[in-house]
């Protein structure tokens, strides 16, 4: 296996180099961030007019769960209020990125069979803990929407499905890669030259 | 001498600490006013705290509001059905809307003179006040039969919101000090209160207030009417719809609940140690004791009560009042399965009820 030579970091390198396995990372993490940001209800609907609240930038810092922080500013616009905090962005991008990731390697998988021996559903499932770990003050919210009961040792679980979701993501990418033989994706109609691809917009991968 | 004079000293070292100690228990039983009386439990205290969990929410998480500001009554963003939890004293007179307090459970509060923490629970739908004296109470994140687990911020004591009683550290087994909070509408409240003032939503937080994680009350949906729980409960019975609001009481040694929707239609409801009268102004739930004497009480035109030929208002009844508690009944049953209870024009003991509850 050629991809056994090189590291898993190189790999994915190799793979971002091609414009439309970045621009399949930046899109799901960014829609992954949205879903994100609504599962927290930092996004969430209801609003009048148009307001821009702040408040004691401090707050960042103070927690509102096991891996939520309080909002810091509020964007209220017709029918949607948005809720920014920093600490909330932060664990979002880590974990959006993760998936952006791991869907480009996922995408690959479909694309490129021969260049991918894994499970291709892999990095999609790792990527659900972490928009399950909404909370609605006291009970997380796929509870409450599904009215289901709560044991000590599943309310220890929501706890940490962030990093869970996290740990599982880097898990997922990094088997995948590990089986991934980036040299055999065609890039118009040609092998990989390892290594040596360019983000030009000529650089364009082949179903 | 050399020997006296040492234990001199060590005498007067154990009296100084013995006098700090003391002084500190005092000045702490000041800061946080505690009942003379505990109220009967339904399991020990060793039980509740073992059976304490948590919600999720670290301490604090779920911020507590210690600088309330407040609107007149002509300037409150709030519908006529809007609810919202009552409290008045000395002539001052504060409604807290659930809208707000369901992020934040607890207001610490100055009211009439009168310091108190004005504490609201959305799982159980219990909105319960105590008095904080110099301390504030917090959210703890913890949770014991699905209710709120409050915390003292001075001693770090925790609280049972619905038992009232201390579950942990120096107030171990204590009890707060509570006082009468009503659950209504603010048509009503303001009917009642005009000059009341209104917990604004200038918290210090920002939350998405126009939404209720739960679900709504107006009308009701969502948690608020779905029939189960989502957290352990000590004790529960299916003698009524779980999300059916009851007004309950206890006293040192028993306890009681009266269905909100039977006492509406019947107005005046007894037990063997408690009598409840229904508030139609604020829809309502006023309980007293009945003791040793079998007071008659009547109802009579325009809300008001007959006792001994006199007209009175559910709240003024010349009998010895209960702290009045409205809750869901699983919560209730939770806490007091022993509670004493009217077993007519409802369900019938033992006959289930499921489905969401339309009221």
């Amino acid at each position: 296996m050629t991809g056994s030579r090189r590291s898993a970091l190189s790999r994915l390198t190799t793979l971002l180099r091609v414009r439309f396995y970045r621009r399949v990372s930046i899109g799901v993490a960014g829609v992954y961030m949205l879903l994100f940001m609504v599962a927290l209800r930092d996004v969430s609907r209801g609003g009048t007019g148009i307001r821009f609240l702040t408040a004691d930038w401090r707050r960042m810092f103070e927690r509102t769960g096991a891996f939520t922080f309080e909002p810091i500013a509020q964007l209220v616009l017709p029918g949607v209020t948005v809720l920014l905090s920093p600490g909330n962005l932060l664990v979002g991008m880590v974990v959006a990125v993760l998936v952006g990731l791991n869907l480009a390697v996922t995408v690959l998988a479909f694309r490129e069979p021969a260049a991918c021996r894994f499970n291709r559903s892999a990095g999609v499932l790792a990527s659900l803990p972490a928009l399950l770990a909404g909370s609605a003050c006291c009970a997380p919210v796929i509870v409450l929407l599904l009215g289901l009961q709560l044991s000590a040792v599943l309310v220890s679980a929501f706890q940490v499905l962030i990093p869970a979701s996290v740990i599982l993501l880097l898990i997922t990418l990094k088997l995948v890669l590990d089986r991934t033989d980036v040299e055999r994706i065609e890039v118009e109609g040609e092998a990989f030259p390892s290594g040596d691809i360019r983000g030009s917009g000529t650089s364009n991968a082949t179903l | 001498m050399r020997r006296i004079f040492l234990l001199f000293c060590v005498m007067l070292t154990v009296f100084t600490a013995d006098r700090l100690l003391t002084a500190s228990g005092a000045k702490a039983s000041q800061s946080l006013p505690l009942a003379e009386t505990s109220y009967v439990l339904g399991d020990s205290v060793e039980t509740y705290a073992a059976f304490m969990m948590s919600g999720g929410p670290p301490p604090d998480g779920i911020p507590s509001i210690d600088r309330p500001r407040f609107r007149d009554a002509d300037r409150a963003d709030l519908r006529p059905d809007d609810i919202v939890m009552g409290f008045h004293h000395n002539g001052e007179a504060r409604a807290y809307p659930q809208k707000v307090m369901v992020w934040h459970e607890i207001v610490n509060d100055r009211v009439g003179g009168l310091n108190v923490a004005i504490t609201y629970c959305p799982l159980t739908a219990t909105a319960q006040g105590f008095k904080r004296g110099d301390t504030t109470l917090g959210v703890s994140g913890q949770l014991l039969n699905s209710n709120v687990v409050l915390f003292d911020r001075e001693s770090g004591s925790r609280f049972s919101q619905i038992a009232a009683v201390g579950l942990d550290g120096r107030h171990r087994g204590r009890t707060l000090d509570e006082v009468n909070v009503v659950w209504t509408t603010w048509e009503r409240w303001r009917a009642a209160f005009p000059e009341t003032l209104v917990l604004s939503d200038e918290t210090g937080h920002l939350r998405n207030y126009e939404r209720d994680p739960y679900g709504s009350y107006t009308p009701r949906s969502g948690y608020y009417s779905q029939a189960g729980t989502i957290f352990p409960l000590m004790h529960s019975s299916d003698r009524h719809h779980e999300k059916e609001m009851v007004v309950g009481a206890r006293t040192s040694d028993r306890s009681v609940y009266f269905v909100l929707s039977d006492l509406a239609r019947a107005r005046v409801q007894s037990t063997a140690s408690f009598v409840a009268v229904y508030d139609p102004g604020l829809d309502a739930g006023h309980l007293y004791l009945r003791g040793d004497e079998d007071p008659e009480v009547l109802p009579r035109g325009n809300g008001m009560y007959e006792l001994g030929g006199q007209v009175y208002a559910a709240s003024d009844l010349p009998l010895t009042s209960a702290i009045s508690v409205e809750a869901f009944f699983f919560a209730w049953y939770s806490f007091y399965p022993e509670s004493e209870f009217v077993d007519e024009g409802g369900v019938a003991p033992g006959e289930s009820v499921r489905g969401d509850l339309g009221r």
